[in-house]
């Protein structure tokens, strides 16, 4: 499985350095970040080369700001660069930039909430529409929209490994109060989805691959309730749920936990036999992680 | 991207906005490109009791009203997939979009594509698989685009309804000879319903726009709606699955509703004001309608050339969330 998968992603590698959502489609910086972070784990002629000429797609994409577009046909700096900041770092290449890029994480916040929101959620929160602190800063998918998990937990995941570089008290309280909005985004049951767990007084449910995401972003507390009432929320969810994106990650997330991820990587392989994962890069690159133990690439 | 400043979060002012029935008026906010209003319009609704039955023919049948031209031209197919509920009625039922699929084919056409961009889910295979969609496409040999992750170029909005300068849009629409908006017919707890025009918010990539489209949301859903539908510059077929709806707290956790049509049309607006009678949903007082229906397409029932069956034969009254009471009196 490991050299299929290896293979697979050898060969849908863009002329350009750079990785797609599927093969044949314009690189991104997601999926070339992850794909370079996988074939930088195996040691052959093929996958080191991939690694050095998707790390070098990266370097050649960041902006002027510090951060990264989501494509090279998008002009503004995105959610993909705590990413291209984890490969960057976790590889040991490329340092400044990597710092580069955290920075530009420190400096991008989400919206803020208006004076209504605000009020209301100061004075009578059972009113808003959503439950959720909106006060809480994470980060946006995209400038001017509010906080959500995953960008979050991709950020968490970026500056936790940089914090040594980075300015000592604004780092630790923007790590420390993203936490907290992704603690408070958590569903009633544990796990997250998006990020919202209740909308117009519904409970809504957790998605396995962003619940398995969060429970690493939060491997700091592996202890906490949360953390243990989501790692069983996720068990429960990957009764039903088989793909490979959200077994990938879930490898990942157990292998943080100290789990055996054996089991885990059995069923990635039988999934990847039967789907390939519909041929999608991410997935497969996250599967390469899993099977090669990179949760230790999202470790501080 | 710079966007508008309208909050979504307060349940208050989500309310007002809401039951103010309309509040994007006054002059015109699109440009002459944008205008595709006919003088009439014509939906057809035919009568499908359930997912079981010869839906290729139905679909057919539908097709053939409308006389479109699709020998040798390339159909993209856009179902509404949102999140898997293995309880629920979320999505557009996938035995409909392989009877659309079949009748395409069997119309003539070059290549059909299904293609959608889920605005919850970044799960794809899973809810491929999940929702039984994924099955439906490989025992048609039909090809699935993830609209989230496709490629796509920008383009300038062709009305300001919303603070947005341009959309990004991907090039698997851009390339189509027709885009078939396949909703399912649902209320809506933003937007009152969410049917073909609404529908198109899951052609903006997430990889651009996020996990929900968030940004659409602050910029403002009706405008957003609008906004879309404007500036995509495909020529637009609709048909709504009415088999089986959602009321209530729709888009995701209302309830099942059986309706038993489905609904045909090439003026998207005409459509999703029909969609909306039969729900008993009054098509003026959804915002987004009423501001398309200045010049995007009809709302007034007077100038749609109703086909098939009669609205009043197979109309229910959709339950809605208390705020959008006031959308079900017809005053």
């Amino acid at each position: 499985m490991t050299r299929l998968v290896a293979e697979y992603l050898v060969a849908g590698q863009n002329g350009d350095g750079g990785w797609g959502a599927q093969q044949g489609r314009a690189s991104s910086t997601e999926v070339t970040a992850l794909a370079t972070l996988a074939l930088a784990r195996l040691d052959t002629p093929a996958t080191r080369r991939g690694a050095t000429h998707g790390l070098r797609w990266l370097a050649a994409r960041q902006h002027d700001d510090g951060g990264w577009p989501v494509s090279a046909r998008v002009d503004d700096s995105s959610w993909a660069t705590a990413l291209a900041v984890l490969a960057l770092e976790a590889l040991g290449r490329e340092p400044a930039r990597a710092v580069r890029g955290a920075r530009w994480l420190l400096r991008r916040l989400p919206r803020a909430p208006g004076a209504a929101v605000s009020l209301l959620h100061r004075f009578a929160p059972s009113t808003l529409a959503v439950r959720l602190n909106p006060h809480l800063k994470g980060w946006a998918w995209t400038a001017d929209a509010a906080s959500f998990v995953e960008p979050t937990c991709y950020a968490l995941l970026a500056l936790r490994r940089l914090r040594r570089h980075l300015p000592g008290a604004a780092a630790e309280e923007r790590i420390d109060e993203a936490e907290r909005m992704v603690y408070d985004r958590m569903c009633r049951d544990g796990g997250w989805n998006y990020g919202n767990s209740t909308v117009l007084g519904a409970e809504l449910w957790p998605y396995a691959d962003v619940t398995a995401l969060a429970l690493l972003a939060l491997a700091d507390h592996p202890q906490r309730e949360a953390n243990q009432q989501s790692l069983s929320a996720l068990r429960g969810m990957l009764r039903h749920v088989d793909s490979g994106l959200s077994l990938a990650w879930a490898t990942l997330c157990f292998s943080a936990y100290g789990e055996d991820p054996l089991p885990w990587r059995g069923r990635l392989t039988e999934r990847y036999a039967r789907t390939g994962f519909l041929g999608e890069s991410r997935a497969v690159a996250l599967a390469l992680l899993a099977l090669t133990g990179g949760a230790e690439v999202f470790r501080a | 991207m710079r966007l508008g400043r309208r909050a979504f979060l307060g349940a208050a002012l989500a309310a007002g906005a809401a039951a103010a029935g309309h509040g994007c008026a006054e002059a015109p906010r699109w440009e002459r490109r944008a205008v595709r209003q006919p003088a009439r319009s014509r939906v057809a609704i035919l009568p499908a009791g359930s997912y079981d039955g010869d839906l290729v023919e139905t679909v057919l049948r539908g097709l053939r009203l409308f006389a479109l031209p699709l020998a040798g031209k390339q159909i993209v197919l856009k179902p509404n997939f949102v999140e898997h509920d293995p309880n629920g009625v979320v999505n557009t039922h996938p035995a409909l979009v392989a009877a659309a699929i079949e009748a395409f084919r069997r119309a003539g056409v070059r290549q059909v594509v299904v293609a959608e961009g889920p605005g919850h889910y970044r799960d794809t295979e899973h809810l491929l698989t999940a929702t039984g969609l994924h099955a439906v496409l490989r025992e048609h040999r039909t090809r699935y685009v993830d609209l989230n992750n496709d490629d796509a170029r920008p383009l300038r909005l062709a009305s300001h309804y919303t603070k947005l300068a341009h959309l990004y849009l991907p090039e698997t629409l851009l390339e189509a000879d027709l885009l078939v908006s396949m909703p399912k017919l649902k209320t809506h707890h933003w937007a009152g319903v969410t049917l073909s025009l609404k529908n198109m918010f899951g052609c903006l990539p997430g990889a651009i726009y996020g996990w929900p489209k968030n940004v659409l949301h602050w910029a403002g859903i009706h405008e957003s709606i609008v906004d879309i539908n404007s500036t995509l510059p495909v020529p637009r077929f609709a048909i709504v699955d009415g088999i089986v709806g959602m009321e209530g707290n729709g888009p995701i956790q209302g309830d099942a509703r059986r309706c038993g049509a489905l609904v045909f049309g090439d003026d998207p607006v005409a459509v999703d004001a029909t969609a909306a009678r039969l729900m008993t949903i009054d098509p003026r007082k959804i915002r987004h309608l009423a501001e398309a229906g200045r010049f995007l397409g009809n709302v007034a029932e007077e100038r749609i050339d109703q086909l098939g069956e009669p609205i009043d034969r197979l109309r229910q009254d959709f339950r809605v969330l208390p705020r959008f009471h006031g959308l079900k009196s017809f005053a």
